[in-house]
């Protein structure tokens, strides 16, 4: 784990060096020249005519001691720039993630149970088309919807007063990224349940005259739960992925557009340590799900 | 021509005073004015900004010396009034310009406002002193500069090297506060101090910048408003939609683009929209020192193909308008009038003529439909900037040049400009004050970090110092044109057209004045207020 | 095998399993889905084959007149801002869509294969080392990489596709690399390593042909996820440049401004995209179910 975080420590430092074009440049810009004794005297200021190698020694000492360096952009400390934007895209990724639960697990039970029925053909090209969707566009058509229909726009403009505010704003981005999460997560667990149903412990209590409710909803659908808590683990890291243009078309001020934006304006010490933080989570959630896969996986607790 | 200037200018103070007239009667104090900002402003210290981003929500911060009449619409030497300063006079020669300071003014954190401060202002422009900008970019604006001296602690004279009469319209301009001696340039980026109406607040990435209300303002009774909150929206789509929904007060600077213009009146039909010229322009930079554009006929084709009248239609639904190096009339003072224009050559309505006699120039040098010559048109990957692109290759087709777009992220534009990395460029300049002085040393004149060709020649050097001098404004006028004139025909910066776009906001917004020659000095906000 | 699993049931139920036309028919009557995005996929790739026959206009000539303009005779889906043809640059985008998908998976796919292959059959220190660098590579979602390495190797077709297919590399190699630990496990491959073969070539030979199947499947799930991350790219104005006319390009910044005046510039890339991609997710799940048919149900 350490050792997976090291290695994509030294991998985003190194490509981030490599991108043209520096911050130097990007000051430059909306001062429309570029003055080389000035840009290099600002290269200077931030460190960055310092060999590579000593300027990631700066970064991973400073890490260590939670000094995460100065926005090159605001020349704020990252960490006043970070801080106020985690709980905006943890909520947002909750939300997101709890939408697609509620929606994914009980379709997807639905469709096993229906396997091959005209519902199941529908539920699944639906979640099908939820996969195919870009999710900018879903986002701007749904803009355009409630600008059109309801006069309004359901855009992040000033902090949430109270949580029904809160709740309210960001409902509608988390549907739209939850959509496409659920619909993953609705094919996992038709497919799980079916494997399980397929297994001899399901024919034995068929057999033993157990009723088809309690096989599908007792027995198949708690073997089935296994896999699909692996993929909401999964999805619970990815959904940053999604949440990069959700953010963005909805302008939250959270992590995820902040890092698009951070990666354009060349801001070294913003997406170093916030790629980072996204891998840790990533690391985490990925250990969590092991530990919570032994805990609930039938065959190691008949083992013991 | 003076005629008509005039009936406009007279008209506009007109409306000017109208707009007065009424906030004299009912203008009421409080509310905080919502608008929205199109991206992070990079930096609160205006001095080392050449954008809107900064000067349009910075410049409530701040006071000038002098500045353009905020009630005026259109900005010229006779629009001029005091700020900071009481009054201003010249000595025989016009080579020592003096203001007389106004006392008793502090700045936000309680200093006192002296005319040391105005000395340190211009020495950190000039680039002497011990504090230093990290960026400078309008250092060429005081080539003529020599040194700023106090007399006293309420008298400060500007040394000029020669006479330059226009050289108070530098000061007048929304990029020539007055900074505050004690303050350091870093924190200025970051928490700027300023002696104006408002104080900042906080900036936010992506979020918000904020700004209040300066209680102890040395204007009584200003501003009207509690505080100005700039809310950022990236996307245009989204922050037009949001003016639209009735989210903001307030547009950005004239942040509505014409066909965007249409929807907002649709839509908002009771919005208030000021279709205004930036004094932007829209421009080609073309590298003469590398092939295949050091070859001067084939400058030459490549300027007559384009078909202005095309550019303006697609862009901007034939609003924008065709021009020199300076802003055109009507909105502009100095422009070439549209009969001057037409001598220009590559200026003449017929497209076909001209590309007829581009193809000429082009077989001639051996190219043809089976010999086309290949340029990479290069230019930052912005709509606004890709759009014209794309169309100047379409017209470069025409002539046997088969042209791909190169289109550069904004972090590498300038440096690749700087290192002459490029065939031909597409460039959009915008004009601080719409005087030549201001345009001519920055973009045209031997050594301006802005003049991005390079282009330097001494006759054309004269030429500006001869205007500059000048104190007849009619006669600097016609001087001017010709100037504009040889710039054009030169293919020094060759002009595709210059923009226009609107202002928007809502009916209860009052006592906004846009300017109609220029959209960076017009953000005080002190005389605005909300009528709710 | 799977596809003797399929003759016997193409036995079942009757059908003459001579001709090939038949066969596809009967593919085509149980999976029913799997053919419409079959027929999808079809449309798709013989538009990105002859783009140029079929698009009506140039689609990078501007027009003046024709400036956002709505659907009508001449420009059957609208024009542009710039009065290109929507209609002719959503068949081109067809073809950047396709050859990014169809680029970065031959690019991610062989590296992974390498990858997996070399480290599920040679175990020991190099397989360790391949590990770890895929566990760094799974760490970080998928978009999030491909927007550093976008950003960091600059706007261009083929950086575009080296960006995305980075990404696919962990999938492909994990696939690759439990696969062929329980091939080389087999008694046929064994034989082949007794009969004196070279490493390589049992490899190549022997365990490669083998494990097509779970990669033909994991490729078609690929390919529509990698033509949404460069629509995805392109929106955020980091992926295939103008005038390229690529679907996301063409839904980004400039055509989001116009979305009320001119819907059509919003609404027919979206399909386009949306269209494809689905397409290649009902293909790829019915490929799924006939190659591997532990899933099948």
């Amino acid at each position: 784990m350490v050792l997976t975080l090291i290695g994509i420590s030294i991998i985003i430092f190194v490509l981030l060096r490599l991108m043209p074009g520096n911050i130097a440049d990007i000051m430059f810009d909306s001062a429309g020249f570029v003055d080389p004794a000035e840009k290099a005297q600002i290269e200077k200021e931030l460190g960055l005519d310092l060999p590579i190698p000593v300027q990631y020694y700066h970064w991973i000492k400073g890490l260590l001691v939670w000094d995460l360096g100065f926005s090159f952009v605001s020349e704020m400390p990252a960490v006043d720039e970070l801080g106020p934007r985690i709980p905006i895209t943890a909520k947002l990724a909750a939300l997101a993630l709890g939408f697609s639960v509620l929606f994914g697990l009980p379709l997807g039970v639905i469709c096993a149970v229906k396997q091959d029925t005209g519902l199941d053909y529908t539920l699944r090209v639906i979640s099908l088309s939820g996969l195919s969707l870009p999710s900018f566009w879903l986002a701007l058509l749904i803009l355009m919807f409630c600008v059109t229909y309801f006069g309004d726009i359901p855009i992040y403009m000033d902090p949430p007063e109270n949580l029904w505010d809160e709740l309210l704003l960001y409902s509608i981005p988390a549907a739209a990224v939850g959509f496409r999460s659920s619909a993953l997560i609705m094919r996992l667990t038709r497919s799980s349940m079916l494997e399980v149903m397929r297994q001899d412990y399901i024919r034995t209590a068929r057999s033993k005259g157990a009723s088809e409710n309690s096989i599908n909803y007792h027995h198949a659908l708690k073997n089935a739960v296994l896999p699909v808590t692996t993929i909401i683990g999964i999805e619970a890291a990815f959904l940053i992925g999604g949440l990069i243009i959700t953010e963005t078309v909805f302008n939250i001020p959270g992590v995820a557009h902040f890092l698009v934006e951070a990666i354009l304006m060349r801001d070294y010490p913003i997406v170093q340590n916030l790629v980072m933080l996204i891998a840790l989570v990533t690391v985490l959630i990925n250990f969590a799900v092991d530990l919570l896969y032994a805990v609930l996986d039938p065959r190691i607790k008949y083992a013991d | 021509m003076q005629r008509k200037l005039f009936t406009i200018a007279s008209a506009v103070s007109m409306v000017g005073l109208m707009l007065s007239a009424e906030a004299a009667m009912a203008q009421k104090n409080g509310g905080v004015l919502k608008a929205y900002h199109r991206g992070t402003p990079p930096s609160g210290s205006i001095h080392e900004e050449a954008t809107n981003s900064t000067v349009a929500p910075y410049m409530g911060v701040f006071n000038n010396l002098i500045m353009y009449d905020q009630a005026k619409a259109v900005e010229s030497l006779d629009t001029i009034v005091p700020d900071l300063a009481t009054k201003w006079s010249w000595n025989g020669d016009k080579t020592k310009l003096t203001f007389n300071l106004r006392k008793g003014v502090t700045f936000h954190d309680g200093k006192p406002f002296t005319a040391k401060d105005v000395v340190c202002t211009w020495n950190l422009v000039k680039g002497v002193g011990k504090a230093k900008l990290r960026k400078n970019p309008r250092k060429s604006w005081y080539k003529n500069l020599d040194k700023v001296t106090a007399d006293n602690d309420y008298q400060a004279t500007f040394h000029l090297k020669r006479k330059q009469p226009a050289f108070v319209a530098l000061l007048a301009g929304g990029y020539s506060p007055v900074y505050p001696c004690h303050v350091s340039p870093k924190k200025m980026r970051t928490h700027p101090i300023g002696t104006g109406p408002f104080k900042f607040v906080s900036l936010k990435q992506n979020e918000h910048v904020k700004f209040v209300k300066n209680q102890n303002y040395w204007k009584k009774g200003l501003p009207h408003l509690d505080g100005i909150n700039w809310t950022i929206i990236k996307s245009r789509s989204t922050r037009v939609l949001a003016f639209v929904a009735g989210k903001f007060d307030f547009t950005f600077n004239v942040d509505v683009t014409i066909p965007l213009l249409k929807d907002v009146k649709a839509q908002a039909p009771h919005a208030i929209c000021e279709l205004v010229t930036t004094n932007v322009s829209f421009n080609l930079i073309v590298n003469q020192f590398k092939p295949p554009f050091d070859n001067a006929k084939i400058r030459k084709a490549m300027v007559m193909t384009m078909d202005r009248k095309a550019f303006i239609d697609i862009l901007s639904e034939g609003q924008n308008v065709q021009g020199g190096a300076m802003m055109p009339p009507p909105s502009g003072v100095w422009g070439m009038p549209p009969e001057f224009l037409k001598t220009v050559a590559g200026y003449s309505s017929d497209v076909a003529g001209n590309r007829a006699k581009a193809r000429k120039i082009m077989e001639s040098l051996g190219y043809g439909p089976d010999n086309k010559l290949k340029v990479k048109v290069s230019t930052r990957n912005i709509a606004v900037y890709r759009d014209p692109a794309v169309i100047l290759i379409d017209h470069m087709k025409e002539i046997y040049i088969d042209a791909t777009l190169d289109t550069v992220e904004t972090s590498n534009w300038h440096a690749k400009v700087a290192r002459k990395d490029y065939m031909v460029g597409l460039n959009l300049t915008g004009i601080g004050v719409d005087d030549p002085d201001a345009n001519f040393y920055e973009n045209y004149s031997c050594g301006s970090q802005r003049n991005y060709t390079g282009y330097c020649k001494p006759e054309m050097e004269a030429l500006f110092e001869k205007q500059s001098m000048m104190e007849d404004q009619a006669a600097r006028k016609k001087l001017v044109w010709e100037i504009d004139k040889k710039l054009q025909e030169d293919a020094a910066r060759p002009m595709i057209m210059h923009g226009k776009a609107a202002q928007c906001w809502q009916p209860y917004v009052k006592g906004f004045v846009t300017h109609v020659n220029s959209i960076y000095n017009n953000w005080r906000m002190e005389d605005v207020w909300l009528d709710k | 095998m799977a596809d003797i699993d399929h003759q016997a049931e193409l036995v079942k139920a009757g059908a003459h399993v001579s001709s090939r036309w038949d066969k596809t028919l009967f593919y085509a009557r149980r999976y029913p889905l799997g053919a419409i995005g079959a027929v999808i996929m079809v449309i798709f790739i013989f538009s990105a084959i002859f783009a140029d026959v079929l698009a009506p206009h140039d689609p990078l000539q501007t027009r003046a007149r024709a400036s956002l303009s709505a659907p009508n005779a001449e420009f059957v889906m609208g024009a542009d801002m710039m009065g290109r043809d929507m209609y002719s640059r959503i068949i081109h985008g067809a073809r950047i869509s396709l050859t990014v998908g169809v680029a970065s998976i031959m690019l991610g796919g062989f590296i992974g294969v390498f990858i997996g292959l070399m480290s599920g059959y040679l175990m020991g220190w190099f397989d360790l080392l391949m590990q770890r660098l895929i566990d760094i590579m799974q760490a970080l979602p998928l978009l999030v990489l491909a927007l550093v390495m976008a950003a960091s190797l600059g706007p261009s077709l083929e950086n575009t596709i080296i960006a995305i297919s980075i990404p696919l590399v962990p999938n492909v190699a994990r696939v690759v690399r439990s696969s062929t630990l329980s091939l080389r496990e087999m008694p046929f491959v064994e034989a082949a390593r007794a009969a004196g073969m070279s490493e390589m070539r049992v490899a190549l030979r022997h365990v490669l042909p083998n494990i097509l199947a779970p990669l033909i499947v994991l490729f078609t799930a690929q390919l529509g996820a990698a033509i949404l991350v460069e629509a995805s790219l392109s929106f955020l104005g980091l992926g295939v440049p103008e005038p390229h006319p690529s679907w996301g390009r063409m839904l980004s910044e400039s055509a989001a401004e116009y979305v009320r005046v001119a819907p059509w510039l919003v609404i027919f890339p979206g399909l386009a995209i949306s269209m494809a991609v689905f397409g290649a997710n009902l293909f790829g799940d019915a490929l799924r179910d006939i190659l591997d048919p532990r899933q099948r149900s």
